[in-house]
């Protein structure tokens, strides 16, 4: 009775209100309104985190065909590589086996176990001579990778009868992992636990060694097996594999016909900034003289015009330059090779997923490439010999090509004698192995490209920003087959004269930043050694001091050992040096004359003259020191000298004095810029 | 000085604390760089089990952070104590964040940014450095910069190969186009360090920043790795977050971005609505109890 009693009062509440402006239900709605929107507008401002991702791999959509059997004997294959791959190491392995099997008269087709009925590979027994390849990635702590998952749980469920299927297994994985290659494993095992038969070894690959050469080493004894295994001739020795396909263009626009651009077709008409390795900048040459007096060297001063290119350097960085080979020796390959240079070809790649379309740019002409795209004189390597061995008709010769190519004593012998010690080049090698006659474009695939070649630059952009400056050594000798090689790049440059024919001549350049640098407070002294034409950057260098003096700030010492042979053959920029000493600029000029007296003398002996000098700048007044020039014996023997002043002078151990020079490079105190 | 003057330094003076800056700055950082590497989030990139949660996270971090370090720099270009270590062209990375962030989150990568409060703390802390002590920049670049030129370099391959990115997409943080060596470059940039001109005081100003700078970014690196534990409890969970597959990877973002979702409109409405809103929901509760 309590409620009917709560009840009345409401309702004689209610009945008293009979007509309110608003009702209790209008309230409770109003309200319940009210709430809704306020949430609404509340958590409307938040959007939809939900990402957006760019595609990274997309899984592939399903209305492909599942059945790798039907796409096998559609196209004739009996291999099939399958592969468990995450960064795509594994599927470039498959694909090589797949294309492996081209060699022996098979037809193999890689394949993503995601894409396709795995269930079938109780079925591929169907085809004559049939192989399922695995390449198996372990990701992580032993597991599979995300395109394999499904195959995995399908083999672990174990309901399948793979009777009669043959496999094999390269696994892929990383010993510093505990699960090493523990996916490579489990295929192998559980495929023969549900049937299937082991035709060769698993392989493994070490991804923390060297993978590449695991896979190597394993498809090299692979190949062979499988062939005895199918009762099939290994022709593997024979045939070779051609990476792209010649095509000859007939009735070509000249204006889509690369001329020896290095990127982007007329790049050399239209020139563009930025300049860079892809989009070099034809610079004018504006000088170009001899610096030696006398020997038999050529040493050059080249200067380069950079005005209107927006290019811009530091001293201590490096011009690099794109040479082009001697018209002569190009000529008589084409003589050699039998065929008309200056018809226009293609070659394109077989493998059309490449990106990699061609292998210099086409569509070209053979004159082109091989004048502009091509190495045609260092010595070729040892699978470009193994490839070519093919078509020399004296079958002695083939054996010998095959045999340099090989890793046996004997055969790593005969490529030093043939072709390194007398720096054979693909001419020579072609002139002395008369039957060997390769077809023009085989050859142009198998050339390594022809690289550009840098220089330290010998100027200051202080003094002189719109030139850049150059100081080399022009290489040429007599090998012992009795031919003169000269060096593509030096030689190149020798030819380019300020005015050719009127025309100027130009060189197609770029700078890349070094981090070779003079010291950021002036004040540092600094020790700079280069002999040679290791002096380039050191011109610059002091070039830049004078500049720095004349600016009025304080100009710590500025000390340079050089070397040369004769003081009246090959002392460079002996006139300049003279004038920068004589103006103060230059604190200290030391020149080692190496030639000039009975006794060698080199700009080692001239620092060790002067340690006690060169130790106290060094480690009292913050000297940076600066190495330039040969690699080999010149700056190793300056490191020797420096290891010995800080033993001596420094009361140190050698190991303490080799660490104290090691710290100085680590600090940026000790720097070189050197070659071999 | 007489040529026959030869200068002796004991053994011992040799050994003696290097008074360059590089030096002490590593010495003094030593420690630190331990802890740093340490952290939960770093032994998981070191064991190659980056995911993508974690490593979104600190690209949204980082680029807070180097644009705050960045519009320092550039505002002090000329200050002494920056002109000797301001490489813009070799080192700036406010770009390459932006063109990750990109690539994960799309165009409207912007509003898409999370970060946790060590990360807001970090960039208060570099920009008023950079009103107040430009000084201490270098503490700053040299902690991050000369970083992610050494061992930065390994992080960026271990998170190309988890993550699956091809082609430097995602990455390109951790790359340096225009620094053709990096331990050349540091090399140099550590002669740059070592010619500021310091007083004895911002000497050790600049070295207990170094600390500092350390410090923030372990403190960014636990936030981060807490709000990953945070979305997803379950350390099973956590496991099979490991394996991306694509479900997965939406999969997380989905449901941390539902439990932020659910957290932060609560905390970010103003308290007044929440207390309309109670207000209305209490009045149309208690209307319905009395009027039903």
């Amino acid at each position: 009775m309590a409620d009917a009693q709560s009840e009345a009062p409401a309702q004689q509440e209610l009945l008293e209100v009979e007509e309110p402006l608003l009702s209790n239900l209008d309230i409770f709605l109003f309200s319940l309104i009210a709430g809704l929107l306020i949430y609404w507008v509340t958590f409307r401002k938040k959007p939809e985190p939900i990402p957006e991702f760019k595609k990274l791999d997309a899984p592939a959509p399903p209305s492909r065909e599942t059945s790798f059997m039907e796409k096998m004997k559609k196209t004739g294959r009996n291999i099939v590589v399958f592969y468990g791959s995450q960064t795509g190491t594994a599927e470039e392995f498959a694909n090589r086996l797949s294309k492996d099997a081209q060699r022996y008269g098979m037809k193999g087709m890689a394949a993503d176990p995601e894409e396709y009925d795995m269930a079938e590979l109780s079925r591929l027994s169907e085809i004559d001579n049939s192989l399922a390849i695995f390449c198996m990635a372990t990701y992580g702590e032993g597991d599979p990778t995300d395109n394999a998952q499904d195959f995995y749980d399908w083999l672990q469920e174990g309901e399948a009868d793979l009777d009669g299927l043959n496999f094999a297994v390269f696994g892929l994985g990383n010993k510093t992992y505990e699960h090493y290659n523990a996916m490579g494993k489990y295929v192998d095992k559980r495929l023969e636990e549900l049937g299937a038969k082991r035709v060769f070894d698993l392989g493994m690959g070490d991804d923390d060694a060297n993978l590449e050469e695991d896979f190597v080493s394993w498809r090299e004894q692979f190949w062979p097996a499988i062939c005895e295994h199918f009762g099939v001739e290994a022709t593997g020795e024979e045939s070779s594999i051609r990476q792209y396909e010649l095509k000859v263009e007939e009735d070509m626009n000249m204006n889509k016909v690369y001329t020896g651009e290095i990127g982007r077709i007329k790049s050399f008409e239209n020139q563009k900034p930025p300049f860079d390795a892809k989009n070099p900048f034809l610079a004018p040459v504006t000088v170009n003289r001899k610096l030696n007096k006398g020997g038999d060297r050529h040493l050059m001063h080249l200067e380069l015009d950079i005005s209107g290119s927006k290019i811009r350097y530091e001293s201590g960085d490096h011009v690099a330059v794109y040479p082009t080979n001697d018209t002569a020796i190009v000529s008589k390959l084409g003589d050699i090779l039998g065929v008309d240079l200056d018809i226009v070809i293609s070659l394109n790649n077989l493998d059309e997923e490449s990106n990699k379309k061609h292998p210099f740019p086409c569509p070209t002409s053979y004159r082109t490439a091989l004048t502009h795209y091509l190495d045609i004189t260092h010595p070729p390597r040892t699978n470009v010999l193994y490839e070519l061995a093919q078509y020399a008709s004296d079958p002695k010769d083939q054996e010998n090509m095959r045999k340099m190519a090989s890793s046996s004593p004997e055969g790593k012998a005969l490529y030093q004698s043939f072709v390194l010690d007398p720096c054979r080049n693909i001419l020579a090698i072609l002139e002395d192995i008369p039957s060997l006659k390769p077809p023009a474009d085989h050859l142009c695939e198998l050339l390594p490209r022809l690289q550009a070649r840098y220089y330290s630059i010998a100027s200051s952009s202080k003094v002189h920003p719109n030139s850049i400056h150059i100081c080399c050594v022009v290489v040429e000798y007599e090998t012992s087959t009795g031919r003169t090689n000269r060096g593509v790049a030096t030689n190149w440059l020798k030819s380019k004269l300020p005015t050719d024919n009127g025309h100027k001549a130009s060189v197609p350049m770029y700078v890349r930043k070094s981090q070779f640098r003079l010291p950021f407070k002036a004040t540092n002294p600094v020790i700079m050694v280069g002999p040679g034409t290791g002096i380039a950057p050191f011109v610059g260098f002091i070039q830049e001091r004078g500049w720095l003096k004349e600016q009025g700030k304080e100009v710590g010492e500025t000390v340079l050992y050089y070397g040369c042979r004769h003081k009246s053959e090959d002392y460079l920029y002996e006139e300049e040096l003279a004038e920068f000493q004589k103006s103060g600029v230059l604190t200290q000029l030391n020149v080692a004359f190496s030639r000039d007296q009975a006794q060698k003398v080199y700009v080692q002996h001239l620092l060790k003259n002067n340690k006690e000098e060169i130790w106290k700048q060094v480690h009292s007044n913050s000297a940076h020191i600066y190495i330039c020039g040969d690699a080999r014996n010149m700056a190793r023997d300056v490191q020797a000298t420096f290891h010995e002043m800080a033993e001596e002078l420094g009361g140190l151990t050698h190991t303490q004095a080799v660490d104290y020079v090691k710290k100085l490079m680590t600090k940026g105190r000790y720097s070189q810029d050197v070659w071999s | 000085m007489s040529g026959e003057e030869s200068v002796h330094i004991a053994a011992a003076e040799m050994h003696m604390a290097d008074s360059d800056l590089s030096e002490s700055i590593k010495a003094a950082t030593k420690d630190s760089h331990v802890r740093a590497e340490n952290t939960e989030l770093m032994r998981s990139y070191v064991r190659g089990q980056v995911s993508s949660s974690q490593y979104k996270l600190l690209l949204c971090s980082l680029y807070e952070i180097y644009r705050a370090l960045e519009e320092a720099l550039d505002r002090n270009a000329s200050h002494p104590a920056v002109m000797p270590i301001y490489f813009p062209q070799e080192l700036a990375r406010l770009e390459t964040l932006q063109r990750d962030l990109e690539h994960f989150y799309g165009q409207s990568w912007r509003q898409k940014i999370i970060v946790p409060a060590a990360t807001l703390r970090y960039a208060k802390r570099l920009r008023e450095i950079g009103e107040k002590h430009p000084e201490y920049l270098v503490a700053h670049a040299y902690t991050r910069y000369l970083g992610d030129l050494s061992g930065g370099q390994v992080l960026g391959r271990i998170t190309q190969k988890s993550l699956g990115l091809k082609d430097g997409e995602g990455v390109s943080f951790f790359s340096f186009p225009a620094v053709s060596s990096p331990s050349l470059f540091k090399q140099l940039y550590r002669s740059r360090m070592n010619s500021i001109e310091l007083t004895q005081e911002q000497r050790e100003g600049v070295l207990q920043e170094a600390v500092r700078a350390f410090e923030l970014n372990i403190e960014v690196f636990d936030d981060i790795q807490e709000m990953l534990s945070i979305a997803q409890p379950e350390t099973d969970l956590r496991q099979r977050h490991i394996k991306h597959s694509h479900a997965q990877l939406l999969q997380d973002d989905k449901m941390m971005a539902k439990t932020l979702q659910i957290t932060s409109p609560w905390s970010s409405a103003a308290p007044l609505i929440r207390m309309l809103l109670g207000v209305c929901v209490a009045l149309a509760v208690g209307m319905g109890i009395y009027a039903f």
